[in-house]
């Protein structure tokens, strides 16, 4: 059972986003029941955020295989492919532009990290918005961005993201360009720019982060992340000669993933089921994790079993390192770990559970700020507590 | 230009031989070296920035070749790079303003601008010049770069704003830029000499009455720092640890005891014996790493973890040359020398236990004398810098406000030539 946590915060986002519900363009209000595939809110039963990762990023496993051999191989893809356009054709002709649909699309791509999507989907509501005043688009942003945070509350780099564009549009067109349609077309350019912005941020996070790695140490990887996957890869590129420990990471076994694609830059990997942590801290010289989330506090929110490894570095005295870009800093303050809206994900145990065991299905935990050591950002190195000073500068 | 080679050599040769040493002096001179580099510089009229930035890198990376433990000249180096990028965006803002006044001007008449470039060129290039500036921050994530200044590591030096702006009164101007950066690197060399002084100021809103305060080995800051709180009438007892093996400490409780202070000097093994009866421990660094951990003179992590035990403030003074943008796990970052043995011991009587000539060949007695420690930002509670108290965690700031981000990775060239 999930406990409410002791502060009403989360009770209170709870009320607000009811509330707003008959307000904003609620995904419900547009969903026509033949789309419940694509637009199904996914935040009753399944974080949607863990399945487009899990889409992504996930493990070939063996009943996978057997489930694919069984179906005809290209058939599948094809028809996912036919379907999400024949959506984008849908929403241009029939019926009202939706953010939540242009946002999916974008989400599908697998190289592009979630806060992209959403900026370019607020990029698209720009480009279709028939608004004539600064004013007017910032309300049909606003609604757009609220309605997406409410499809999907569980992924916090959607929100930041939209937060991050908000924030990027009040602050700048009323400033600089007086001509409303110039400003637009700023908008919409800076917008897709972003995604450029977002694999420089990680090139830069890359050479910051290498940095650390040393000659002949041994690095702890939790999760699977891109942005950790690129600081290893260039280390090895810049002939560091390190030693990898992989989590098995499960549910969604991420960590398979990360270590075959280091198995393939000829780094020396060895897998660890999650259990095993503490048991090779001792042959560990630092630990690194990606981040969901990079909150106020400057704790990180990150795939379930981050923080109990943290507390096991920092018992151990080993440094833990995290490597998120900057738009992923969100501004949320968790006081424990019940004070999020649970992301939840199916955990396949592979044996029937009776319907009487409860199972924890939360896919990720919030690590405190104490027991990270640096933080690796495109903003540059920064340690756990600069994180509320740059969120304070941006949204003061 | 000879007049300047010859000094180079000569500074590189003094580091090399560890004639000058100690932070304060390294850094004054270091500046002051800059300074002369930068006025026999001749520059040309385009690029005139870049030109100068790559004179004082040039020399830059040989002092810190010379003597990396010396942290305060890459420092120092770092801060004339600033400087100079700073005046250099100044002198271009202040003429740019002068260009888009016309530009402006010329936009309202015709109002022919269907593309946004005019207008924006203003905004943008005063952006792009602050961004080469200005660390990355979250508000400028979205805000326009140009590639060049977007990525630190291949920005030509900044050079670029200068080649965009065509204006007539170069000649002027080139003379101004060298003049605004003398000028500045001037007010750096009275920043270090002065900044003993800066923080003593700070002394009586430290230290109260009737407290105890612990201080190991021997440092000029915190001498100018006790007796400027002495002077306020605070009376207070010190205690000085002596600081093995080069015994500092016994120079500074004479020189307390000159000054009238109640002092008491220890041993350095009985720091956790008499922590308990300290109210506040400061002492000085050597460096102050970026994540607000300290190179510090020997044993001070020691002193350190007794007051953190003892839930003991740990302050510790540091001059603004001594803040460092670079992180203690950063390869360039020599965290410690290896000094002499005769410090430990005295050769004549130990001649026989390091004699090469007899048994395998090497000595049994092998005497280590490391001249550092390194104390985690954990256990600090306090940095006093020129410009007042700050929190570890806090230094990132300081150190924005100080160094541009494009020169923190001078010394990873220096690497490989030497």
């Amino acid at each position: 059972m999930w406990r409410r946590s002791a502060s009403f915060i989360l009770d209170k986002r709870e009320d607000a986003s009811s509330q707003q519900e008959p307000l904003t363009l609620s995904p419900s209000q547009i969903t026509a029941p033949a789309m419940t595939e694509t637009l199904r809110n996914p935040s009753t039963n399944v974080s949607a955020y863990y399945q487009t990762r899990a889409a992504h990023y996930g493990v070939i496993t063996s009943d996978w295989l057997s489930q694919a051999q069984a179906a005809v191989g290209q058939h599948s893809v094809e028809n996912e492919v036919r379907s999400s356009s024949s959506n984008a054709v849908d929403s241009g002709s029939g019926r009202p532009f939706s953010v939540i649909e242009e946002f999916n699309n974008w989400r599908k791509q697998p190289d592009l990290a979630e806060a992209v999507a959403a900026i370019r989907a607020l990029a698209a509501v720009i480009r279709s918005s028939e608004a004539t005043t600064m004013m007017e688009l910032e309300i049909e942003l606003k609604k757009a961005s609220d309605s997406l945070k409410s499809w999907d509350t569980t992924s916090i780099s959607l929100t930041a993201g939209c937060d991050l564009f908000m924030r990027y549009v009040t602050r700048t067109s009323a400033l600089e360009y007086e001509d409303f349609n110039s400003a637009k077309s700023r908008l919409i350019e800076r917008a897709e720019k972003f995604g450029e912005i977002s694999c420089k941020a990680r090139r830069i996070i890359a050479m910051l982060g290498q940095d650390f790695i040393f000659d002949g140490c041994t690095i702890l990887v939790h999760g699977f992340s891109r942005v950790v996957l690129e600081v290893l890869k260039t280390a090895a590129l810049n002939k560091k000669l390190f030693r990898v420990f992989c989590t098995e990471g499960r549910p969604d076994r991420c960590g398979l993933r990360l270590s075959n694609e280091l198995a393939k830059l000829d780094v020396p990997v060895k897998l660890l089921i999650d259990s095993a942590v503490a048991y090779s801290m001792d042959e560990v010289d630092m630990v690194f994790v990606g981040a969901d989330g990079v909150v106020e506090s400057g704790g990180i929110i990150n795939m379930m079993g981050t923080y109990q490894i943290a507390l096991v570095a920092h018992s151990m005295n080993k440094p833990v390192y995290v490597a998120a870009e900057s738009y992923k800093f969100a501004r949320l303050y968790p006081l424990d770990q019940k004070d999020m809206a649970p992301a939840l994900r199916p955990i396949d145990f592979g044996v029937p559970i009776p319907s009487k065991v409860e199972v924890e299905t939360s896919a990720r935990d919030y690590t405190p700020p104490q027991y990270l050591t640096l933080l690796f950002t495109d903003l540059g190195v920064l340690s756990p507590s600069v994180v509320s000073d740059e969120l304070i500068q941006l949204y003061l | 230009m000879p007049d300047v080679h010859s000094l180079v050599n000569e500074f590189i040769l003094k580091l090399k031989k560890r004639k000058v040493e100690g932070s304060q002096a390294t850094a004054r001179l270091a500046a002051v070296l800059l300074r002369s580099v930068i006025s026999q510089q001749r520059i040309g009229y385009t690029n005139q920035a870049g030109a100068l930035i790559d004179a004082v890198k040039a020399v830059g990376e040989q002092l810190v070749a010379a003597n990396p433990v010396e942290i305060a000249v890459g420092n120092i180096v770092r801060r004339v790079l600033h400087i100079i990028r700073d005046e250099d965006l100044s002198l271009t803002t202040a003429a740019m303003a002068g260009l888009n006044l016309s530009a402006v001007s010329d936009d309202d008449d015709d109002d022919t601008s269907p593309d946004d470039h005019p207008v924006l060129s203003a905004a943008a290039v005063a952006a792009a010049a602050r961004s080469t500036l200005r660390p990355p921050s979250l508000q400028s994530l979205l805000e326009d770069m140009p590639d060049s200044a977007a990525v630190p590591h291949t920005s030509s030096s900044g050079g670029d704003s200068e080649g965009k702006s065509k204006s007539a009164d170069k000649n002027s101007r080139s003379r101004k830029l060298k003049h605004d950066v003398i000028e500045a690197v001037n007010e750096l060399i009275q920043d270090i000499d002065t900044c003993h002084e800066q923080i003593a100021e700070q002394a009586v809103e430290h230290i109260h009455h009737n407290e105890v305060i612990l201080t190991l080995g021997s440092s000029r800051t915190v001498l100018q720092f006790l007796c400027a709180a002495r002077e306020k009438k605070r009376s207070f007892r010190v205690f000085v640890a002596e600081g093995a093996p080069r015994y500092q400490g016994h120079l500074l409780a004479k020189e307390l005891v000159a000054r009238g202070l109640q002092t008491t000097l220890i041993t350095d093994s009985a720091i956790f014996a008499m922590i308990s009866r300290v109210n506040m421990v400061i002492v000085g660094a050597h460096a102050v790493m970026a994540n607000g951990g300290v190179i510090a003179p020997v044993g001070l992590n020691m002193v350190a973890l007794a007051a953190q035990r003892h839930a003991v403030p740990f302050v510790v003074l540091a001059g603004s040359h001594k803040l460092c943008p670079l992180y203690p796990h950063n390869p360039e970052v020599l965290l410690n020398e290896l000094r002499s043995p005769s410090e430990l011991l005295d050769f004549g009587e130990f001649s026989d236990c390091m004699d090469f000539g007899s048994g395998s060949g090497s000595p049994l007695l092998h005497v280590v004398n490391p001249a550092f420690d390194y104390v985690p930002p954990k256990l600090v509670s306090l940095f006093i810098t020129d410009t007042g108290g700050h929190n570890p965690s806090y230094m990132y700031r300081l150190i924005a406000d100080y160094y541009s981000a494009d020169d923190l990775v001078l010394q990873r060239k220096a690497a490989p030539s030497t």
